[in-house]
């Protein structure tokens, strides 16, 4: 983050969501930057991860997974909708926490073995 | 008093248990985390890259899978699932060294114990938020 910015301005920027068009601050409210829209969990591929650097691929990245890390928090799993980049990034206290618990329940509504027998564990 | 001067050791001697180009054992891998020999050949799919026991994987890969162009080798991590629309699991990895990212999808024979684990890992960790109110 440069110094020349004031930080009156950098409270104030804002993006569009690339999916749903919502004007997205982009510091949430406890102050940390955001990279993807609190309402929809879309994010879009400014960033190359595998070379560094910024990305020219510019489309939106969809939500896929929940990772969650050694201290419990949550982190949220982005897939590029065009070139499959994969990233992650902390989520933030306004996300949209329907999205969120139907990200972490998709995998166990369909189990690609039968749970039955893991009842008897 | 005689200086003692650090000897130096002898480099270690080269594996051969890589798979690598040189074509040393190209059938199997050993798992870097349990050290689980394992057979290339998988049921269900054609693009193991981790062990079936811990789900750990290796670092060696670059943009594409398979193009062995990635000098990081680094552990990779396990740290999540996700369900493709066709119902697929994809388990997605992370590097311990570098911190990128990649999915694969599982094997048919795949500890279905450490994937279930791995799955139920974000509700069984206190959700970040009341959940109550989500539903």
């Amino acid at each position: 983050m440069s110094n020349d910015i004031p930080s009156s301005v950098l409270r104030t920027t804002a993006f569009p969501c690339v999916r749903c068009g919502l004007t997205v601050a982009a510091f949430a409210p406890d102050g940390r930057r955001r990279n993807h829209c609190p309402r929809c969990l879309y994010s879009q591929h400014v960033r190359d991860q595998v070379e560094g650097g910024p990305s020219e691929c510019r489309s939106g990245m969809s939500p896929i997974a929940i990772a969650v890390l050694r201290n419990g928090d949550w982190e949220l799993i982005h897939n590029c909708t065009r070139c499959g980049e994969l990233t992650s990034n902390p989520i933030c206290g306004d996300d949209n926490q329907f999205i969120l618990m139907r990200m972490a329940v998709r995998p166990l509504a369909q189990p690609p073995f039968p749970l039955e027998t893991f009842g008897d564990l | 008093m005689p200086r003692r001067k650090p000897q130096r050791r002898r480099p270690q001697r080269r594996k051969d248990v890589l798979h690598g180009p040189g074509g040393e054992r190209g059938d199997a891998f050993r798992c870097t985390s349990c050290r689980l020999d394992v057979p290339l050949t998988a049921p269900g799919t054609a693009h193991r890259n981790h062990c079936p026991h811990c789900l750990t994987s290796l670092h060696v890969d670059g943009r594409i899978p398979g193009d062995r162009r990635e000098t990081c080798r680094g552990r990779m991590a396990a740290v999540g699932v996700t369900a493709r629309h066709d119902g697929e699991w994809l388990l997605i990895h992370h590097c311990l060294a570098c911190g990128k990212l990649s999915a694969n999808r599982i094997a048919g024979d795949d500890n279905a114990l450490a994937l279930l684990r791995l799955a139920m890992r974000p509700l069984a960790a206190y959700p970040p938020f009341n959940a109550q109110l989500a539903l």
